[in-house]
């Protein structure tokens, strides 16, 4: 015979929580912002190749911090979602609030009933349009959702890294003076991050209809000097 | 759909094809499908503030089967969705469509674009179109509330989903309507305009349609008409539909059943 010990709810949620928490402090962070033409995001993450940010439909784009493999496919499941929500209806109802509310249903779920919580956080930010308003919705490891008005920050160090840009945030820049700003918070005051281990992606209307762009480390190194 | 989340065994890939076919979006061979007639005429016609639509009202098997049928529906506040062909397969295919429209709002709280819903429709007509010989064709119409224009989209046999910028037609009288409005349709067309066009349309389909019902003076039956706009989906009082075919009437009576030399 099997003995299950009685474990209290309060005690299981904390347990979780600690877990998730103990995982994604363990990668680096990750800031979103809206400067005066767009969306950036920008990623502390020493890999070319292993991306943290990613463009999921013409006006949406994803990005996840904590374990790679959980949110990468997180990621794709969303690009899946939005193509064939597009390819069923139009273009126009592929909709970030809905894929963010998909993202928080799962995370929760897996929170509650996984067999461990997935240990990553999630931002999917919209470029708005005349039909909808430019967002950044983050959504945390036990499924909460939250809308961010000007700028979100997703990872261990969000705290810190929120209070050092909330500092310089006034009103809307331009991509270069938020770039700047942003790197300079996830770096900190003792340190200079360089082009090369910052990823930077924007959402920015281009007469495209796709509006995600990956930038280059020049385009990074010109804008941060 | 929900978050299509796949084990790495089960994953179908960057295929979008295997994605979708995965998901039951392709559609299905099989079964047997042939010409059936579309025993019916519904117009739609742009105009500068909306749509209008006029479809006759008679059901045709070998004999009259019925003289009031709604062809028209709205399919919510900002849709009308017409059918011709098979009744009963149209008939289900107007409380899917009104359902679903309704069902996606509730769940997402944000209406469906108008091109989203005529998007929507299409592979349900070509499932059934090309798996059962009770073929459907549908005429969707509507207010585009994002772009702030009447909308019209027509549907093939094979459920082939077509915008059209000036006017449209289904059912077997589409011919002799279709004649009518290439002659008298325009750009910016008034509301009043757009209704008198549509009417004429409908009547000279009636006229040369067996399977068309026009106006019935004798029951008091008339065909029905209907404008959706920035107001929504409005049907016009039969009293002021008769009114207008009464007239329509009444011109033809003088010229001896021809339009006699202009469209009226």
């Amino acid at each position: 015979m099997t003995n299950y010990f009685y474990v209290s709810p309060e005690q299981l949620i904390k347990d979780r929580a600690e877990f998730a928490q103990k995982g994604i402090a363990r990668g680096r962070s990750l800031v979103a912002a809206i400067y005066d033409k767009g969306v950036v995001m920008v990623a502390e993450n020493p890999s070319a190749s292993l991306n943290k940010i990613s463009e999921v439909y013409d006006r949406i784009a994803f990005a996840g911090v904590g374990r790679y493999n959980e949110f990468d496919r997180l990621r794709e499941a969303g690009i899946r979602w939005a193509d064939t929500t597009g390819f069923t209806y139009s273009r126009d109802d592929v909709d970030a609030r809905a894929l963010a509310n998909y993202y928080a249903q799962h995370l929760g779920d897996m929170f509650t009933e996984g067999q461990k919580p997935l240990e990553v956080e999630i931002l999917v930010a919209q470029l708005g349009n005349a039909l909808r308003p430019t967002k950044l919705y983050r959504v945390a490891y036990e499924g909460t959702i939250s809308d961010e008005p000007y700028f979100a920050v997703v990872g261990g160090d969000a705290e810190t890294i929120r209070d050092r840009f909330a500092l310089s945030e006034e009103s809307l820049e331009t991509l270069a003076a938020t770039l700047k700003n942003a790197a300079a918070a996830l770096a900190g005051p003792d340190r200079v991050l360089p082009a090369e281990e910052l990823e930077v992606c924007i959402l920015e209307d281009r007469g495209n209809r796709r509006t995600f762009l990956r930038l280059t480390d020049e385009q990074i190194k010109e804008m941060l000097s | 759909m929900g978050l299509p989340l796949f084990s790495a065994d089960g994953d179908p890939g960057p295929s979008f094809w295997h994605l979708a076919d995965g998901a039951g979006m392709t559609a299905g061979f099989g079964g047997s499908a042939r010409d059936s007639p579309h025993a019916t005429t519904v117009i739609a016609v742009r105009f500068n503030a909306g749509v209008v639509m006029v479809g006759d009202r008679q059901a045709t098997g070998n004999y009259i089967a019925s003289r009031d049928v709604r062809k028209i529906e709205a399919a919510d506040r900002f849709t009308a969705l017409a059918i011709s062909g098979s009744a009963a397969r149209g008939i289900e295919l107007l409380k899917i469509a009104q359902l679903s429209f309704e069902h996606y709002e509730k769940m997402t709280d944000s209406a469906l674009s108008l091109e989203g819903k005529a998007n929507y429709l299409s592979p349900i007509v070509q499932r059934n179109n090309l798996t059962t010989p009770l073929t459907v064709v549908l005429l969707l119409a509507g207010w585009d509330e994002s772009h702030l224009e009447g909308r019209i989209f027509e549907y093939d046999g094979a459920g082939g989903c077509y915008e059209r910028l000036d006017f449209a037609t289904i059912g077997s009288g589409s011919p002799f309507a279709e004649g009518t409005l290439r002659l008298g349709f325009r750009e910016n067309l008034e509301r009043e305009e757009a209704l008198d066009l549509g009417a004429l349309a409908l009547y000279e389909a009636g006229d040369n349609d067996p399977s068309t019902g026009g106006p019935d003076f004798v029951r008091n039956t008339f065909p029905m008409m209907v404008t959706v706009s920035a107001e929504g989906f409005q049907e016009l009082p039969n009293a002021d539909v008769g009114e207008r075919f009464r007239l329509i009437n009444e011109r033809r009576t003088e010229s001896r059943g021809v339009a006699g030399g202009s469209l009226r």
